[in-house]
């Protein structure tokens, strides 16, 4: 029954290559963006760790949510999930990078953690931000990274091992530890994740607040790891693993790219409409910003996450078969790349705008079109394949080290035999 | 009027076997029935996948012009009034309810076509051939109505062969 993944060299020379490329990609753009705190280069950095530290997270908290809700037939697939949950660490080193850049004032991704911003007799003081200042300063983003980060770090290595030590010790205590573990984790992981999305993307935008704003990333998280997972599932197969799995757990994979397309479009509108209505120009700016400015991304993130998976997996069997599912989750997965993409450049584009207006010292007037802030440049596309070579190289890697099956886990019968 | 034969099996595995022997010999099931939905029924019966959906499809493409249609009439020619500041045609002011009447429309569409097609409803009489169908019996029914007595033996023969429980006849 046990089913060992090989990591084959081909695999890795692959990931390798991308990772060069995203360095090489990272490098050109520190030397040649050109704008002020080398800002395409700081965007982008945050952009992709922040991405793929949250699909790691939904990892886990994907994982969580089956242990814990008796679910069945997830288990012949569940180690693609637990491997993509061990990226934490790394993604924890990631955004390291972010904070220690806070400190040393390397980049200027966040306008509160600009000097004397809070000292009313500083010419640069903000009332707002100074209002702000007991969650957005250095010290909060720090502490919050670490503590948040490793907690989840910490659970998803305590569920891999309950994991492993199940498969050669055969005994359900492993298994009611997992759920436990799944337990504790979901109340603290949904709190917590709204918690980091506020600091690492939200505060970007150091005036705005939207209350629908964690919703609507951990949503864009959502449906970026089940685009991550089916396509890492499909490709298993294609390798010949993972033989023991249906069409129908195809077809729910499916399923959740499908519903959770739908689900972040539901909160997307929820927080468009609600800001809309109101009509508060403290709130609108958010968006009108990127209507104006930024219409390609902001019209273009509703066809290719919402239109184009809602009539393509609508049918039936296009949730199934492998040919449409690798088209979806490949432009979905992109998508939402491009979703967060939206949230953090056009908010660094106004704040590098106003300064340029502003201070008026030595800044010259920004371009209404940039490169790499109103459409990805090639640049940010090998950045991002950068970042999925080293997502893929760990997951691949972690994958390698347990049977792709748990043998002794008590749904895997269940899941074995599963029938839509 | 239909001269049914049917055989009672015991469970759903002994069920799915004799389908498979009635398909084997070329026998022509006219139904089958039973107290839960059987996995992998489909497969061996051989039924085609419902269309329930694509009429579902088309109730909700009605509910969304439905909405967006009246809305619009009503908002720009029979009754323009300004809400908030917004323009007459306002349109993400309308997707909520055109979502609204979108899973309506599909949803009671949905079960209503459901109901018609087959013959459920309030006042409907059911045609229960044998009430432990209802309970623990798994039932493969024939139609027996113009076949030659050699034939109807023939498929009697096979329900005593492939293990059902009991067999009965009865016209409907």
């Amino acid at each position: 029954m046990e089913q060992q993944f090989t990591f084959t060299g081909r695999q890795k020379t692959l990931f390798l290559i991308l990772m060069v490329i995203g360095a090489v990609c990272l490098g050109l753009t520190y030397m040649t963006d050109g704008t002020p705190h080398h800002a395409r280069f700081w965007t982008n950095f945050l952009h992709n760790s922040v991405f793929f530290t949250g699909i790691s997270f939904i990892g886990l908290y994907w994982l969580a949510a089956h242990t814990l809700g008796y679910s069945g037939w997830h288990v012949g697939l569940k180690r693609v999930m637990e491997a993509m949950t061990l990226f934490l660490p790394i993604g924890l080193l990631l955004l390291l990078v972010i904070a220690a850049g806070v400190w040393g004032h390397w980049h200027h991704l966040y306008h509160w953690a600009e000097k004397g911003i809070t000292d009313p007799t500083q010419p640069n003081y903000d009332a707002l931000i100074a209002g702000k200042a007991a969650l957005l300063n250095p010290m909060t983003y720090t502490v919050v990274t670490i503590a948040v980060v490793l907690v989840w770090t910490a659970i998803a290595y305590k569920i891999r091992q309950l994991s492993l030590k199940e498969d050669t010790d055969r005994d359900v205590r492993y298994y009611k530890s997992m759920k436990l573990w799944a337990a504790i984790l979901l109340p603290i992981g949904a709190f917590s994740s709204a918690f980091c999305i506020w600091l690492w993307i939200m505060s970007i935008d150091s005036h705005w607040y939207s209350t629908m704003f964690a919703w609507y990333t951990s949503a864009s998280w959502l449906v970026s790891a089940m685009c991550i997972l089916t396509l890492i599932v499909l490709y298993l197969r294609g390798q010949g693993y993972l033989g023991h799995l249906n069409k129908h757990h195809i077809h729910d994979l499916g399923k959740y790219v499908f519903a959770f397309s739908i689900f972040w479009t539901y909160v997307w509108f929820s927080q468009f409409m609600l800001i809309w209505y109101a009509n508060v120009g403290e709130e609108t700016i958010y968006f009108r910003n990127r209507m104006d400015n930024f219409p390609v991304l902001f019209y273009g993130n509703i066809v290719i996450n919402f239109l184009l998976p809602f009539f393509v997996l609508m049918r039936n069997s296009t949730k199934w078969k492998t040919g449409s599912l690798v088209f979806i989750c490949v432009f979905v997965l992109f998508g939402h790349w491009i979703d967060f993409f939206q949230m953090i450049k056009p908010g660094i584009w106004e704040s590098l705008s106003h300064a340029a207006h502003g201070h008026g010292g030595g800044h010259a007037e920004m371009p209404a079109f940039m490169m790499g802030f109103h459409f990805p440049g090639l640049l940010e596309v090998g950045t991002f394949l950068g970042f999925l070579g080293l997502f893929l190289y760990f997951v691949f890697s972690r994958m390698a080290k347990a049977s792709l099956i748990p043998v002794n886990d008590p749904y895997l019968p269940e899941s074995l035999h599963y029938h839509g | 009027m239909k001269k049914v034969l049917f055989g009672l099996y015991n469970d759903d595995t002994e069920l799915l076997d004799a389908i498979k022997g009635a398909n084997d010999a070329g026998l022509d099931i006219m139904d089958v029935y039973t107290p839960f939905p059987v996995h992998g029924l489909d497969d061996v019966m051989g039924l085609s996948e419902s269309r329930l959906h694509q009429a579902g499809f088309i109730y909700g493409a009605l509910g969304t012009m439905t909405a967006l249609g009246v809305m619009t009439w009503v908002f720009t020619r029979d009754w323009p009034i300004i809400f908030g500041g917004k323009p007459y045609f306002s349109f993400p002011a309308f997707v909520p309810i055109t979502f609204e009447l979108t899973v309506l429309f599909a949803s009671v569409g949905m079960v209503l076509t459901f109901y018609i097609v087959c013959g459920l409803g309030p006042f409907a009489k059911a045609n229960v051939l044998h009430d432990r169908i209802t309970d623990d019996k798994f039932c493969i029914a024939f139609d027996t109505s113009n076949m030659s007595q050699v034939d109807v033996e023939k498929y009697a023969a096979f329900l005593d062969s492939s293990g059902a429980a009991e067999i009965h006849t009865k016209d409907i």
